[in-house]
């Protein structure tokens, strides 16, 4: 038998556990994080200190402002990666933004028609779709390195847009198919009573109400592409067309390279997707969610 | 009524076809075309460098995986990975998300903070868990020894067992986010009153999460079971960077081995056949997950 404590005595386990978990957690999620955010920020000899600072005891840009003007022993040491930095974030925006809006282009169309329009084959359609999204990159990455080397695409722009509009689309439809959804039928009904065409309905009155849904699934291609590395490694050789995951990597696979250049390369290329991510972060929620609880 | 449907000449059907059409042949080009053309491959004796000796050798390639031990220990390390990965990450990403599902101060902060290994890219994941697992300079050794539990600085990386482990580590900081996200969607369809009977009832909490919400979350567990697990299956981003598939082949997971085939040795014909094999495994799950989808009823289209 428990003896009774009256409620106030009564010690808040269940708030002590909660605290004490989301305390944890939110180390365990932003410590590493920080770790390298820390170190972009440190000279050299603080960061290999042992033991280590953890505040950087004298904060330098010079890791930062080595990849537009390198000092001699940088430019000696971090050797290619070290320019190639700045092209390459260029190259990821123009990529990623070509292929979110490729991707709004193609998938708009397909999501109006599964949420307005009940047809024949609709769910095998579906389905269809979201096999190619559960299709492995590396399952198609050799045909596609041949192809684009026969057609002369390598190491370009159009190769990776297109091989990445292939991840995103899938996902863009049904992302946007549940978004459209919730866009109330009497709107079009209203401006089809008013004589509007489709597609001036569609883009005076439709889109621009389901506006937050275009906007959360151009986000969700942004990050695909901006993130996306094994094509990219396969796809590029030069600063032409490098993505930053690729001189990121570079980073990382060069012995020589000092870690504080290499965590400031690595903040650079988590910045605009996790900004993304912070400000879109309900919707993103819920299209994740949609995207596999719903089905 | 029908002076409408008169003035629309097309079926919906048509109409349909029509709207999917452009995301259809984008698709079918250069989705549908390459996986068919990589089988192709894959019966070829085809690398860049001897393009002479280029030929079809119909099966050649996948009866050598069978006594190819690089691609039979590639593929024990993916299905190890796959079941550490797999075991941490959800264990997390279940108590992440009931914590996250409860009202208390702070919580908006801590779901932004959940999104933050979700916006990493995979390479920057890689080298980032490389500065902290470095055996000179690396957070985890400063922050042990700092906390007076190790006396030396190890290194983490070095042995076969090691490298496994923390690669893994590294992996579902990665993923976990997402599953977390899964849950979370789950457990917030639980209606309250339930949780108020059972608290009528005098339920624990164990009690509670056993009875109320366990039942509610077997469908987005599943879900998050196998998502992660194709997740696993084909990392590779996170394991390229930071440990390049060593040491020795002790984190060569199946994808790596598979890139390494192809860029390094050129060989196309052997690493499409690693492909197809990847590919298959996968289908085969992601026909349970869209099995699953149609079984809970939740595939209304």
């Amino acid at each position: 038998m428990t003896v009774k404590v009256p409620l106030r005595y009564r010690i808040p386990w269940k708030k002590i556990v909660l605290y004490v978990l989301a305390i944890g957690f939110a180390l365990y999620l932003v410590l590493p994080f920080y770790w390298i955010v820390a170190m972009s920020f440190m000279h050299e000899v603080d960061a290999i200190s042992v033991p280590p600072h953890w505040i950087p005891s004298s904060p330098t840009l010079e890791n930062y402002l080595g990849f537009v003007n390198p000092s001699e022993s940088q430019a000696l040491v971090g050797g290619r990666a070290n320019e190639e930095t700045p092209y390459s974030l260029r190259n990821s925006l123009i990529v990623a933004t070509c292929t979110a809006v490729l991707n709004l282009a193609l998938a708009t169309f397909a999501a109006y028609s599964f949420s307005r329009l009940k047809f024949k084959g609709s769910q095998v359609l579906l389905v269809l779709y979201l096999i190619t999204r559960m299709v492995p990159g590396i399952a198609i990455i050799i045909p596609f390195y041949l192809l684009m080397r026969s057609f002369g695409l390598l190491d370009t722009y159009l190769a990776l847009i297109l091989s990445y509009t292939t991840f995103a689309l899938p996902i863009t439809i049904w992302i946007l198919k549940d978004f459209f959804r919730s866009v109330p039928r009497e709107l079009e009904e209203a401006a089809r009573v008013d004589r509007c065409g489709w597609f001036r309905t569609m883009w005076s009155v439709f889109l621009p109400v389901a506006a937050p849904g275009l906007v959360a699934a151009g986000v969700f291609a942004f990050m695909t592409a901006w993130n996306e590395f094994m094509f990219a490694l396969f796809l590029t050789s030069t600063k032409a067309a490098k993505t930053i995951p690729v001189v990121a990597a570079n980073f990382a696979t060069d012995f020589n390279t000092q870690f504080t250049v290499m965590a400031a390369a690595g903040v650079l290329a988590v910045v605009p997707p996790l900004l993304l991510a912070l400000i879109f972060q309900r919707k993103l929620v819920q299209g994740m969610a949609a995207g596999s609880v719903k089905g | 009524m029908s002076v409408i449907e008169a003035r629309r000449p097309w079926s919906d059907t048509a109409k349909a076809y029509a709207l999917n059409a452009p995301a259809m042949i984008v698709i079918a080009l250069l989705v549908a075309y390459p996986i068919v053309y990589s089988f192709w491959v894959s019966l070829q004796r085809n690398n860049l460098k001897r393009p002479r000796a280029k030929r079809f050798i119909g099966l050649e390639n996948y009866r050598s995986l069978l006594t190819d031990d690089a691609f039979l220990s590639a593929l024990r390390v993916s299905a190890l990975f796959v079941l550490v990965v797999l075991g941490f990450t959800v264990v997390l990403a279940l108590i992440l998300a009931l914590v996250l599902n409860e009202r208390f101060r702070g919580r908006g902060l801590l779901l932004s903070l959940a999104l933050l290994p979700w916006a990493m890219p995979g390479v920057v994941n890689g080298l980032m868990w490389r500065t902290i697992f470095d055996a000179k300079t690396g957070a985890l050794n400063g922050l042990l020894s700092q906390l007076g539990l190790i006396d030396t600085y190890h290194a983490w990386l070095t042995s076969g067992t090691g490298a496994f482990f923390f690669t893994a580590m590294a992996q579902v900081w990665n993923t976990l986010p997402f599953s977390v996200i899964i849950l979370l969607a789950g457990l917030s369809t639980i209606p309250s009153e339930l949780y108020d009977a059972a608290k009528v009832d005098r339920a624990g909490a164990f009690q509670r999460f056993g009875q109320v919400a366990l039942p509610w979350l077997l469908h987005p567990l599943l879900i998050v079971l196998i998502l992660e697990t194709m997740n696993a299956f084909r990392a590779f981003d996170t394991i390229y960077v930071l440990t390049g598939g060593g040491p020795g082949d002790a984190t060569t997971t199946i994808a790596l081995l598979d890139v390494q085939t192809v860029l390094t040795f050129t060989d196309f014909g052997l690493g499409s056949a690693y492909a197809w094999v990847i590919t298959a495994i996968t289908l085969l799950i992601s026909i349970g997950y869209i099995g699953l989808l149609y079984r809970k009823g939740n595939f209304e289209v």
